[in-house]
């Protein structure tokens, strides 16, 4: 895991330098001025929040399949970064909110409301982590919750095009975008510079869930130990007989 | 196991669980009052306005019905010990056997509950009488078996956990929230003469999903539980 932290590490610093630089560079938005620039921290961090919570989930269904705690580490550590990449979505999206929508939060919008509810179940789930102890319970019972939880991601997603509310509906999946047409509605240095943006947080997630998840296996190894160290060894409450004077022959 | 033989746990264990309320009665006698407090508190707090409470009426019902109606689901794993959870599996019963019936009678009893305090919304409230309406019918039970379903589902992975009472509500509102949202979609839908369809869809995807996840992972969890 060092070696490939050692490598991961480097490369995400200088994917977030070229991402900021792409970012700055890219033409500003005729309406929304310098705000706009928040849409390349905003919109990687909701993708790689999907992404996180999707990992979780496959990670989930692997424990409960495999019965290795391995799987369990992947799980905790990508929900983890999980409701990070929430926070932060939702964070950027207030900031960019007040200046273009005239608000920080708006209640009709389907979209804010079910990210922030996204982002309270998965700190449920961390919290359900924290009050188990026994290692095999905790993951068991996280990993259902895991599985549980993804169910309202889709309607997450899909809440732009379901309710017409303030968010915009997807940008850059719409066939306009994707076959590069004069209709398209992302200038192409913008979508440049959001793709190279989400190619630097992904270079962020997986060096963070590669130490995470070495942090996580040293944790457990740890608890492991310290519980072999605390073990009654069987007969260790009998001692033996002391005779004041010893014995006589 | 025939299919045969799990319909018939799923029974035992179903009228067990409704057999216990029964004697206990604290959905009647506690949660169904509660709630109804919770229907008479709100207008005080929000203000006395007739057509407002008209329009928020049919909200605050089934924002009721969750919010209380996860005492309804809590209330039996809440009630079963160590010796309780050991004996079900010394008789062979099969766990996905067990967590059908406790849904099954857990969402008769909060169907109980949407069942006495749906009147009483329309008198405190007064919401319009809508074109359709008896396709409420319908929405009330799959949000009861949906709750039921996530209730639990939460129940059994808080199973003996320290912080069980504040862990599994803070787990189970935010899941429902899809139960919630597409029960109130549906009233407005027939208040506005708007297609209806896509939120019973919504709401049956949801306690399929719910239903086969609780299926599948039952014996995971009841392995934990011992």
């Amino acid at each position: 895991m060092k070696k490939t932290l050692s490598i991961l590490a480097p490369l995400a610093v200088v994917g977030v330098v070229i991402g900021f630089t792409f970012a700055m560079t890219a033409p500003i938005d005729a309406y929304q001025g310098i705000f706009q620039k928040t849409m390349y921290v905003h919109v990687p961090s909701a993708w790689l929040a999907y992404i996180s919570f999707a990992v979780t989930l496959i990670a989930s269904i692997g424990y409960l399949a495999k019965k290795d705690l391995r799987w369990d580490r992947i799980a905790a550590s990508s929900a983890e970064m999980g409701v990070f990449f929430t926070g932060l979505a939702l964070m950027t999206g207030m900031i960019w909110g007040r200046p273009v929508w005239g608000t920080f939060w708006d209640w009709g919008d389907a979209r804010l409301v079910l990210t922030a509810l996204m982002f309270i179940v998965y700190l449920g789930y961390l919290a359900l982590r924290r009050s188990i102890a026994e290692p095999t319970t905790r993951a068991r019972r996280s990993a259902v919750f895991g599985i549980v939880a993804f169910v309202q991601i889709p309607l997450v997603h899909f809440s732009v095009s379901w309710w017409r509310t303030l968010h915009q509906q997807a940008t850059v999946l719409r066939p306009e975008t994707l076959t590069g047409a004069a209709d398209a509605p992302i200038d192409p240095l913008m979508l440049r510079a959001l793709m190279v943006n989400l190619l630097a947080f992904t270079l962020v997630y997986a060096t963070f869930m590669v130490a995470r998840v070495w942090i996580a296996k040293l944790e457990d190894e740890r608890e492991e130990r310290h519980a072999l160290e605390n073990i009654e060894i069987a007969g260790a409450a009998i001692s033996a007989p002391d005779f004041d004077g010893g014995f006589d022959d | 196991m025939t299919a045969a033989e799990f319909w018939r746990q799923v029974f035992e264990i179903a009228r067990k669980d409704l057999k216990v309320e029964g004697r206990a009665g604290e959905v009647l006698s506690i949660t169904v009052p509660f709630g109804a407090v919770a229907l008479l508190l709100l207008p005080m707090a929000i203000g006395t306005e007739k057509t407002m409470l008209a329009k928020i009426g049919p909200g605050m019902f089934f924002g009721v019905t969750l919010l209380f109606g996860m005492l309804v689901a809590f209330r039996q794993s809440a009630s079963d010990t160590q010796a309780q959870r050991e004996l079900l599996t010394l008789l062979g019963i099969d766990p996905a056997a067990t967590f059908v019936g406790r849904s099954f009678a857990s969402a008769l009893l909060l169907l109980v509950f949407e069942v006495i305090l749906a009147p009483l919304t329309v008198i405190l409230y007064n919401p319009p009488l809508v074109d359709g309406w008896p396709w409420m019918l319908l929405i009330i039970l799959l949000v009861a078996l949906g709750l039921a379903f996530v209730g639990t589902l939460a129940g059994a992975v808080t199973a003996g956990v320290r912080t069980r009472s504040t862990l599994a509500p803070l787990l189970v509102a935010p899941l429902s929230v899809p139960l919630l949202i597409s029960s109130s979609q549906v009233y407005e839908g027939l208040r506005l003469g708007r297609s209806i369809i896509p939120w019973i869809v919504l709401l049956l995807a949801m306690n399929l999903a719910l239903a086969v996840v609780g299926v599948a992972t039952a014996k995971p969890l009841e392995e934990t539980s011992r």
